[in-house]
């Protein structure tokens, strides 16, 4: 037993260790390019990284929006690490996010006339966001398992029609007349999620993103439902061999993506926003946090704990991007360049690893 | 003996590297006019390697290739083509809508624009009548059987002026007759002044119609001796080296157990439909308790359908399927491994492993719904100890059970397969294990372990199906022996003594005039 506590002991050093080379190497070779990228713009490269982390770290109403930002981009790459996992594609977070406001919204207004105190109306209302989301991820699930249609195909589809049903809702039905453009009326108060910084505006949604993430690793790896998504990711054809209905454990798999993204727009719309509108996805001029998310689980190996770092690093960078405008007069997208770096770093860098292992 | 000869290919010092891994270490190799040379080993011995070198596919590292004592460089399958070397693969290399005619000409049209057909097709005819080959040459390829399309691949290398002909295990994929057929060819050609190298891991074979043996091990030569000289015991050890003699797997004739009772598995009418596959026509078989029944067929002749069908991964469209009396037709995959069906698939890659997940994580798939305490857990402690007792008790050649699967060698890998088949079945009562060519690819000890170990489930009373295309495995292993053709089951022989001629008659297709 204690040569094999050691020999586990050593594997796990090994792991660590391959994993913080692989990383630093990366980092290094991004923060080169960035660097590059940045001077050829004629940019003082260190006063652009000192304002980025000065912005999103040393404010506390950056650090606020930095936490802010965190929280669907975690939920969003868990929705898409997971479906990997599993071996499917899921590229249709924005449109499960707009779900999930969508459901968010609709709860919160069909329970206004019940005056529920908040801790029960808002967890009522995450649920109807999570069961709105869970059903945008069931549609690709069951036309994959009926007639094999991808769900690549399915999730980008099903994009289209949540952004164009959140047009109709906000022009529609649920206008705020006051307001004059695309937007819904203020969900109830009382259907708002807590702030945890109630001065810079940092609501609870990052503790509820991080405490998804571990529940996620929990059942990644602890459990039966776990494991043959793993399988099933990992092999479907052996998977079946081995007695695992794999059509069962895809319907579990998108569903259960969908229902990730979802909790991840009731909490924009019920702490951020408080109203249903197009851009819940993202920040105005940035990519949206369903293309973001596939980056950040690339990065994070597909792995709950691994997604949630590089969503921490993604959201400093995101957090940090219109300082940049400010403080050296690039436009705040150069840090999105600079997110592709490095998610190109890490490829490389693994690829290399890979080619020199063989 | 040998230095008396011409020497037709004489190879020095041959090294060759893929990677880290070395393939040859410095082999000399020598045959001469009118031979018939066998290399033998085992799987990844070098063997292969070695003629892929000499007919161009590969590049050697170091060392020099003579071809009738004037030394050449041979760089390209074309080089080889014009240095006079041929060789058939061990898979058919045709493309299956040319005819075999227009396969033979392949590479050798003449002129860019205009073949001339009719001059070609007398000269292909004249030259496979001089070696009593029989083809049909008008015929598409895809319409001739295995055996016919490896003389069509014999032909072309004639044709192509070959007279260093290669064949890389030509007999996996025939019936005892053709294999009959094709050593006659191949005498005729030995006769004709050719030289035949003939690649093989089948001791028997080699000592019936081989005039020279080169054995081959970890990719060096161990030594080359004469037919006269050899026998099958120093032929196995020659190729099996330090690591001691297998052991025999001698058991007791006659069933373990007492045949009345109720079968394990009775199989009435079942049919399935062509969409998985070769469809099953009608068949209908019992397996007792104690009893290794084998399955002989060619290769895709439906033997893989059946295993499926009695896993429960894909559907039957008729008759039944008994486990102790119990139907079990429309159970699920799972449903009947916790009944004890346990399938060792024939791809143990593609249908056997997880390769990204740990050793242990694959050894309890299968069973994972029913080996934890807590329902709905999967509790790494106890898939890790189950792992560690199997790893040592199989001796599975692994670093520790956290190891991703796909890290294992293929022997070990078949190892951690057949050690989860026989945990399924030990928890499930010992009932039928189905075992589709569980030592395909594996050295001489790995497979004989695997074949102790079905013994072992035999004698503990379960009941074995053993489907191989090796039907001296089938004759060795198998108290009886059924014949699978397209589909349909021909034919039940009991052992311990077969008659492997009757056998491949049923496997081609013919029924027997006189009933066995």
């Amino acid at each position: 037993m204690a040569s094999s506590g050691a020999a586990e002991l050593n594997e796990w050093r090994k792991t660590v260790a391959e994993f913080m080379i692989t990383y630093s190497t990366a980092a290094a070779l991004s923060l080169i390019c960035g660097a590059a990228f940045i001077a050829s713009f004629g940019g003082d490269v260190f006063v652009a990284f000192g304002t980025v982390l000065h912005t999103s770290l040393g404010t506390w109403g950056g650090f606020a929006q930095t936490l802010n930002k965190f929280c669907p981009l975690l939920l969003g790459s868990l929705a898409v690490a997971f479906g990997m996992r599993g071996g499917h594609f899921n590229i249709g977070v924005d449109g499960q996010i707009y779900a999930g406001a969508i459901g968010m919204t609709g709860t919160a207004f069909a329970l206004e006339g019940l005056n529920l105190p908040w801790p029960v109306f808002v967890p009522l209302g995450m649920l109807g966001g999570i069961m709105a989301g869970w059903f945008w991820g069931f549609i690709p699930g069951i036309l994959r398992v009926r007639y094999r249609v991808s769900e690549i195909f399915v999730t980008v589809m099903l994009n289209f029609i949540a952004l164009y049903l959140v047009d109709y809702l906000t022009n529609g039905p649920w206008n705020d007349p006051m307001a004059g453009e695309a937007i819904s009326l203020p969900i109830p108060s009382a259907s708002e999620l807590p702030q945890v910084m109630p001065k810079s505006g940092a609501h609870f949604g990052f503790i509820i993103a991080l405490a998804v993430a571990v529940g996620m690793y929990f059942l990644m790896t602890r459990t039966i439902i776990g494991y043959e998504v793993r399988a099933v990711g990992d092999n479907p054809r052996a998977a079946r061999f081995g007695g695992i209905n794999v059509n069962r454990v895809t319907l579990v798999i998108m569903p259960t993506c969908g229902a990730l993204a979802g909790l991840a727009g009731a909490i924009e719309v019920s702490g951020f926003h408080q109203s249903l509108l197009l851009g819940i996805t993202g920040s105005e001029g940035a990519p949206n946090y369903g293309a973001m998310a596939i980056l950040i689980a690339v990065i994070g190996r597909n792995n709950p704990l691994g997604v949630t770092a590089a969503a921490a690093v993604f959201a400093v960078l995101l957090a940090g991007s219109d300082s940049l405008q400010r403080s050296i007069g690039l436009p705040g997208a150069a840090v999105f360049v600079f997110q592709a770096i490095i998610v190109l770093a890490v490829l490389y860098v693994e690829a290399r690893r890979k080619i020199s292992v063989r | 003996m040998v230095d008396d000869i011409v020497p037709r290919v004489e190879m020095y010092g041959i090294r060759k590297s893929f990677g880290e891994v070395i393939a040859l270490d410095g082999v000399d190799f020598k045959a001469g006019k009118g031979e018939i040379h066998a290399l033998l080993g085992e799987n990844g011995a070098g063997k292969t390697t070695l003629m892929n070198i000499l007919s161009g596919l590969y590049r050697l590292d170091e060392g020099q290739i003579s071809i009738n004592r004037r030394e050449v460089s041979i760089h390209s399958p074309l080089d080889a083509i014009e240095a006079g070397i041929g060789m058939v693969h061990q898979h058919v290399e045709l493309i299956s809508n040319f005819t075999a005619l227009e396969n033979i000409l392949l590479g050798r049209e003449g002129s860019r624009w205009k073949i001339n057909l009719d001059a070609h097709r007398d000269s292909a005819e004249k030259l496979a009548a001089n070696y009593g080959l029989s083809i049909p040459l008008n015929e598409p390829v895809k319409s001739l059987s295995a055996g016919i399309q490896q003389k069509v691949e014999i032909l072309k290398a004639l044709y192509h002026g070959a007279d260093i002909l290669i064949l890389d295990e030509p007999t996996t994929m025939l019936t005892p007759q053709e294999v009959d057929g094709l050593f006659s060819t191949l005498k005729a050609l030995a006769e004709g002044g050719l030289t035949v190298i003939f690649i093989t891991h089948k001791i028997k074979e080699v000592l019936d119609n081989c005039d020279q043996i080169t054995v081959f091990r970890g990719g060096r030569k161990i030594d080359t001796t004469s037919r006269e000289a050899a026998s099958r015991k120093m032929l196995v050890q020659m190729m099996v080296g330090e690591r001691g003699t297998p052991p025999e797997n001698k058991r007791p004739a006659g069933p373990a157990a007492a045949l009345d009772g109720l079968p394990v598995l009775s199989v009435r009418g079942i049919n399935t439909s062509a969409k998985w596959g070769v469809p099953l026509q009608d068949i209908t078989f019992d397996i007792p308790r104690g009893l290794i029944v084998g399955l002989a067929g060619v290769s895709g002749n439906g033997q893989k359908e059946l295993a499926e069908a009695l896993a429960g991964l894909i559907d039957i469209d008729k008759g039944d399927i008994h486990l102790n009396g119990t139907e079990v037709s429309k159970l699920s995959v799972s449903a009947r491994i916790a009944r004890g069906i346990s399938l060792v698939p024939q791809d143990r890659i593609e249908e056997g492993i997880l390769p990204s997940l740990s050793l242990s994580e694959n050894f309890v798939l299968g069973l994972h719904p029913h080996i934890f305490k807590r329902r709905g857990f999967f509790e790494q402690d106890t898939a890790n100890e189950l792992c560690r007792n199997a790893i040592q008790e199989f001796n599975i050649l692994a670093k520790n059970e956290h190891v991703p699967s796909a890290h294992l060698s293929g022997g070990n890998i078949q190892k951690m397969i057949v050690a989860r088949s026989m945990m399924i079945s030990n928890k499930t009562g010992k009932n039928l294990m189905i075992a589709n060519n569980p030592t395909r690819g594996l050295d001489i000890m790995a497979a004989s372990f695997v074949h102790g170990r079905l013994n072992e489930l035999r004698s503990h009373g379960a009941g074995v199906l053993l489907i191989s295309e090796d039907l001296d495995e089938l004759c060795l292993m198998c108290d009886r022996i059924i014949a699978i053709h397209s589909g349909e089951l021909f034919g039940s022989f009991d052992g311990p003594d077969y008659d492997i001629y009757q056998i491949g008659f049923l496997m081609a297709g013919q029924k027997l005039e006189t009933g066995s």
